[in-house]
């Protein structure tokens, strides 16, 4: 276990030592205030749903660009054959890479519990309902960072591991836009392995286990995938 | 400590590293050495566990490479071609991350890491970020990093390019100092390098093994003879034939006029069968009968040099 928390600690020195980290925190911070500040004084009610509704659209943007250089940067640097040759294996390098960036973006999430706690000294909120919306956007911004930890381990670059992750989530915001028109087998299928409509059904404030089982799975897939990508230097 | 048998590695259909069998001693620096493209990066990444073996296989202080890779990566230190790291952490921070994988408790990785920074002259750098520091800096960052851990067997890619001469001086001089304790593989395309740096040298072109010793075994395997320079002032010609009498095997062959200060003497190049001094000799009296005055006359090893050019260009021409 040492070697992982070894590069978590690594990867937060390096986001709290240079200016991207606050860059992105800050705009994202600007933008989920915006939107949340947006509709409060519109509709005057004090609830977070426009918050919550407008997430996905933040996260598919700034996701990709927390988790970029995970595994780009180090196999563009030569670094990644540093850590292959230092006594961790691949799944602990994929498994502290993962939780470093998850790490980050719980920083970013936690940064917008002002809201609520701004909204309590306004009106009653219903505790309970934003405490599931939470854990909801929590398990999808685990999905997602997944997802983009694989889009790294894909390239050596770290612009191409970006547009490669908002080209990911941006597909699964289409298909959860489009799925309307679509069969309702596909439809049914895409409930199943969209990460998005499980977040909208959390949303409502009831926690299915079903939901969560599939969220985490989903994050599971994706670290295999990039787990296999990395491997694949082997078979070559 | 290193034992190679029949080490191979293919990319795909092309092979990169064939049938390499070789075994480094305890506490001996070797240097593996080849043009570019000879196999030696793949040699060492096979040896690191950063790459298996496509067929073959190498025990590293017994350890073979396929049973236990872990262990086998915690008694190495290794430092990749270019010395990579991080370039966004300061040297302190690195060396912290580095100790900290290898799972180093806090308080002796504080005090090896002091170590280091005196061993490897980081001491003024401690505190500044990588990206900042001349090449010849990042690469003792990536030595100290190696050494951090203390390990018995020390894989060095190439750890002198891109320096600078006194750099060059600086990393050799660390190199010897480790390897008076430690097994070191050390690879490079420099051969005055290997040859001041290294006790055996193995020198590999297309992937194969084509030659392993000393330097001076195997220059003098190559020479198998001995060679002598002599400046003389009057006619080699005369020189040559008088000296034919007594060696009649004997190689003569008249260089380039020498010397800028006199101007009527002739530079030239002597080869004989068998090694050993009569070739000097014979050279002397032969001057001494024609009456030739001797300017100049040196004996001449083949260098690691000759030895590489020979080993790896033979079957290219």
């Amino acid at each position: 276990m040492r070697p992982v928390f070894a590069l978590i600690w690594k990867e937060w020195r390096i986001a709290v030592d240079t200016p991207l980290g606050y860059v992105i925190t800050v705009a994202f911070l600007l933008a989920s205030g915006f939107f949340f500040g947006d509709r409060l004084f519109l509709t005057g009610q004090a609830e977070m749903r426009s918050f919550f509704s407008i997430l996905p659209v933040l996260l598919m943007f700034f996701i990709p660009a927390v988790s970029m250089r995970a595994l780009a940067e180090e196999k563009r640097g030569g670094t990644f054959e540093l850590l292959a040759t230092l006594p961790v294996s691949t799944m602990q390098i994929i498994a502290g890479k993962y939780v470093a960036v998850l790490l980050q973006m719980t920083v970013l999430l936690g940064f917008t519990l002002l809201y609520p706690l701004t909204l309590a000294t306004l009106g009653n909120i219903d505790g309970g309902q934003i405490a599931a919306s939470y854990l909801a956007a929590w398990l999808l911004i685990a999905v997602y960072v997944a997802a983009c930890i694989f889009a790294s381990s894909l390239t050596n670059n770290a612009v191409v591991a970006y547009v490669l992750g908002f080209s990911m989530l941006l597909a699964v915001f289409l298909l959860a836009q489009a799925a309307p028109l679509l069969s309702p087998a596909m439809q049914n299928f895409l409930y199943v392995i969209s990460p998005l409509a499980h977040y909208q059904s959390m949303l409502r404030g009831v926690v299915y286990m079903e939901d969560v089982v599939l969220l985490l799975s989903l994050c599971w897939v994706f670290l295999v995938a990039a787990h296999f990508q990395l491997e694949r230097r082997r078979w070559m | 400590m290193i034992h190679s048998e029949a080490l191979s590695r293919y990319y795909g259909n092309t092979p990169a590293v064939r049938d390499l069998s070789f075994h480094v001693k305890r506490g001996e620096v070797m240097g593996l050495l080849g043009p570019n493209g000879a196999g030696k990066s793949t040699t060492m990444r096979m040896l690191t566990c950063y790459l298996p073996p496509s067929s073959g296989t190498a025990t590293i202080d017994g350890i073979s490479l396929d049973d236990d890779s872990v262990t086998i990566r915690r008694r190495i230190g290794y430092l990749p071609e270019n010395a990579p790291s991080y370039n966004d952490m300061y040297v302190t921070s690195y060396l912290q991350f580095t100790g900290r994988m290898h799972r180093m408790p806090t308080a002796t990785l504080n005090d090896r890491i002091g170590e280091m920074g005196q061993v490897c002259g980081l001491t003024t750098v401690m505190h500044r970020r990588i990206s900042e520091l001349s090449k010849g800096f990042k690469q003792r960052v990536g030595l100290a990093a190696a050494i951090l851990h203390d390990p018995e067997c020390l894989i060095l890619d190439e750890p002198t390019t891109g320096l600078d001469p006194n750099q060059i001086v600086e990393i050799r001089q660390l190199i010897r100092d480790l390897g008076k304790k430690k097994t070191v593989l050390l690879s490079s395309h420099v051969l005055s390098e290997v040859e001041v740096v290294c006790d055996r040298v193995m020198i590999i072109d297309k992937g194969q093994l084509v030659g392993l010793g000393t330097s001076s075994e195997l220059a003098n395997r190559l020479q198998g003879g001995s060679r002598v320079d002599v400046v003389i002032r009057g006619d080699a010609e005369t020189l040559l034939k008088m000296l034919e009498k007594t060696l009649p095997d004997v190689e003569g062959e008249v260089l380039d006029v020498a010397g800028r200060d006199v101007t009527d003497s002739s530079r030239l190049r002597l080869r004989y069968t068998s090694s050993g001094t009569a070739l000097a000799e014979a050279a002397f009296h032969a001057a001494v009968a024609c009456g030739c005055t001797l300017l100049e006359m040196r004996r001449e090893q083949a260098s690691l040099e000759d030895v590489f050019h020979r080993l790896t260009q033979d079957d290219r021409t």
